[in-house]
């Protein structure tokens, strides 16, 4: 710290702490006022209705549809990714000159605007013969329905979440593993402990802040995924990719129904706030 | 055979089947990147048939790019220029808050709200669900006739990125040797000064790269740029968005638009390399430099 007192901090910090509040926090309180009335576009009086929209939220078949299908992406995708950018950026470390390359290739997916990718969905998952079931074909495999068959439809959205998000993980631990004293495995070697015991003992400990950290930005952006279902599937076939987001989306902005839309997004933040809150206050240690 | 032969032998083995596992991936990772490309060389009939090499298995054509400028250029233009000064807007906005309030939490001591309060307060907001903000937030620049500007969408953006820039920008300046702004307080500098003339020069690169991300994140953002925008302000994502209807499966079409949005995040990614494990974290973790 160099100035321990000066009316200057407040100056320096109160614009951007004011501009979150103003576009950010702001808005929030509009929205939970919105939720306890009937406002939508076209009627021509707004009401209060009280918690009207949040009883409805329980019994909207819809909500749990949403749900079920952000948590199942949530809990499939943010684990495979973790543990296979963790273990792809250990397996690089191995050989020193193949980081450069391989870090450029993954940051491809990682730097691609989401929209693009969703787009790229009905070309690459081209179900009569694309560069994927056309191969599976040709190996006399059965085709596999990627987009239109709704029970598979989510594993795709899956798989590309996978492939966007695991660089991420990748890149990240890559540093996290070049933190890592060296001395820690020279030790390790000296005693004659295995490939697997090093990972184990040494790798995993201490790169648990780190993995803690990428663990948390996964899962707020996992749960609020909406770019690559809605653009390449609408959120289909029927309503089986449907995120939270999604549907929140739908009501504001094609039924204009705002009043319960956002209790519907009021009710989605205050589930974040409960799954995340712990994990936050552990994150801001890192920064102290 | 020496014990130790043995011991070699047994970690060649496992470092070819290393090899193998990272080729498998690296090849899951460019396969699609590859064959969009290839795609955008293709003529159409060429789009539904298996081939891969081009002049071997398919004669490659710039027709699909020519024909893409040829038959919407005016409208690409005019939503690449949209995503360039939404995101340039965006970025200065977000970067010089976030160098004010980044140096402020670096430097200075906070009693009321703790720094660490502040900071949690920031990565809150790193963590609401933009849904939540989306709602209100259109209907707000609905009141204020900003629907359909790249004001609005720079507005957004700049709040949506602003923990990103304060927490990175502290993290820079945190990492500069105090004794030098120390120095240039005794020599009787104000604060504005030595911000200005003395640690804003030493981080110069980290604020570029700040800079530089911010507007790769506010070029590939969907959501906002799409509710806030109709036609005049409508940014490249949000265009080929709408073309997945009205091309359906023209993929020598589809396959041109997505390249030309996925250019330059990538390329900047690429080139920033060694910026960005900092960035992507909020400052968290520090990449090697």
């Amino acid at each position: 710290m160099v100035y321990e007192r000066s009316k200057a901090r407040y100056v320096l910090l109160a614009p951007a702490i004011l501009y979150a509040v103003a576009l950010t926090i702001f808005p929030l309180l509009y929205a939970l006022y919105l939720s306890v009335t009937n406002y939508s576009f076209g009627k021509p009086t707004i009401r209060i209705v009280g918690l009207d929209n949040y009883l409805r939220i329980f019994q909207d078949y819809r909500v749990y549809n949403s749900l079920k299908v952000t948590f199942l992406i949530t809990a499939v995708a943010v684990p495979i990714e973790l543990a296979l950018g963790l273990i792809l950026a250990v397996l690089v470390g191995l050989f020193p000159r193949l980081q450069g390359v391989f870090r450029t290739l993954l940051l491809i997916p990682l730097f691609s605007t989401p929209v693009a990718v969703a787009l790229m969905g009905p070309n690459i998952f081209y179900e009569e013969g694309g560069p994927i079931n056309g191969i599976l074909i040709s190996l006399g495999l059965p085709k596999v329905y990627w987009l239109s068959d709704p029970n598979v439809a989510i594993w795709t959205v899956i798989l590309l979440d996978i492939w966007q998000w695991t660089p991420f993980v990748f890149l990240i631990s890559l540093a996290g593993l070049q933190g890592i004293p060296v001395e820690l495995y020279e030790a390790a070697t000296i005693d004659g402990a295995s490939g697997y015991q090093m990972f184990r003992k040494i790798t995993l400990p201490q790169m648990t802040p780190i993995l803690l950290t990428i663990f948390f930005f996964r899962l707020v952006d996992c749960l609020r995924i909406y770019d690559i279902p809605f653009v390449m599937l609408g959120g289909g076939p029927g309503i089986s990719t449907e995120t939270f987001t999604i549907y929140v989306y739908k009501l504001a902005f094609r039924g204009f129904i705002f009043g319960y839309s956002s209790a519907l997004s009021i009710f989605f933040l205050a589930l974040i706030l409960v799954i995340t809150n712990v994990l936050i206050r552990r994150l801001s240690y890192y920064y102290v | 055979m020496s014990r130790k032969g043995v011991k070699k032998m047994r970690l060649s083995g496992s470092r070819i089947a290393a090899l193998a596992v990272l080729i498998i991936f690296a090849f899951f990772f460019f396969y699609p990147i590859y064959w969009i490309l290839i795609t955008s060389f293709k003529l159409p009939k060429d789009c539904f048939t298996l081939s891969f090499i081009p002049y071997l298995q398919f004669v490659p054509t710039l027709n699909n790019w020519t024909g893409q400028f040829q038959e919407s250029g005016r409208e690409i233009i005019k939503c690449l220029q949209n995503s360039l000064i939404v995101g340039l807007g965006a970025a200065a906005l977000a970067t010089a808050l976030g160098v004010f309030g980044g140096y402020a939490l670096a430097r200075f001591r906070y009693r009321r709200w703790s720094n660490r309060d502040i900071i949690i307060y920031f990565l809150s907001l790193r963590m609401l669900p933009p849904i939540a903000v989306a709602i209100p937030f259109y209907i707000l620049m609905a009141k204020l006739g900003l629907i359909d500007t790249q004001l609005a969408i720079i507005l957004a953006h700049a709040a949506f990125f602003l923990p990103y820039s304060v927490l990175v920008m502290r993290d820079s300046f945190r990492q500069l040797p105090p004794e030098l702004e120390e120095a240039a307080l005794v020599d009787g500098c104000s604060i504005w000064q030595i911000l200005t003339k003395v640690a804003l020069p030493l981080t110069a690169p980290s604020l570029a790269a700040v800079f530089i991300l911010i507007f790769t994140f506010s070029w590939n953002e969907f959501l906002f740029a799409f509710i806030l925008s109709s036609e005049n302000a409508t940014t490249f994502p949000v265009f080929i968005a709408g073309s997945l209807h009205a091309a359906g499966v023209y993929y020598w079409v589809l396959s041109v638009r997505q390249l030309l949005a996925i250019g330059p995040p990538v390329v900047i990614g690429i080139l920033l390399q060694k910026w960005i494990v900092s960035g992507l974290t909020l400052g968290a973790v520090r990449g090697a430099r």
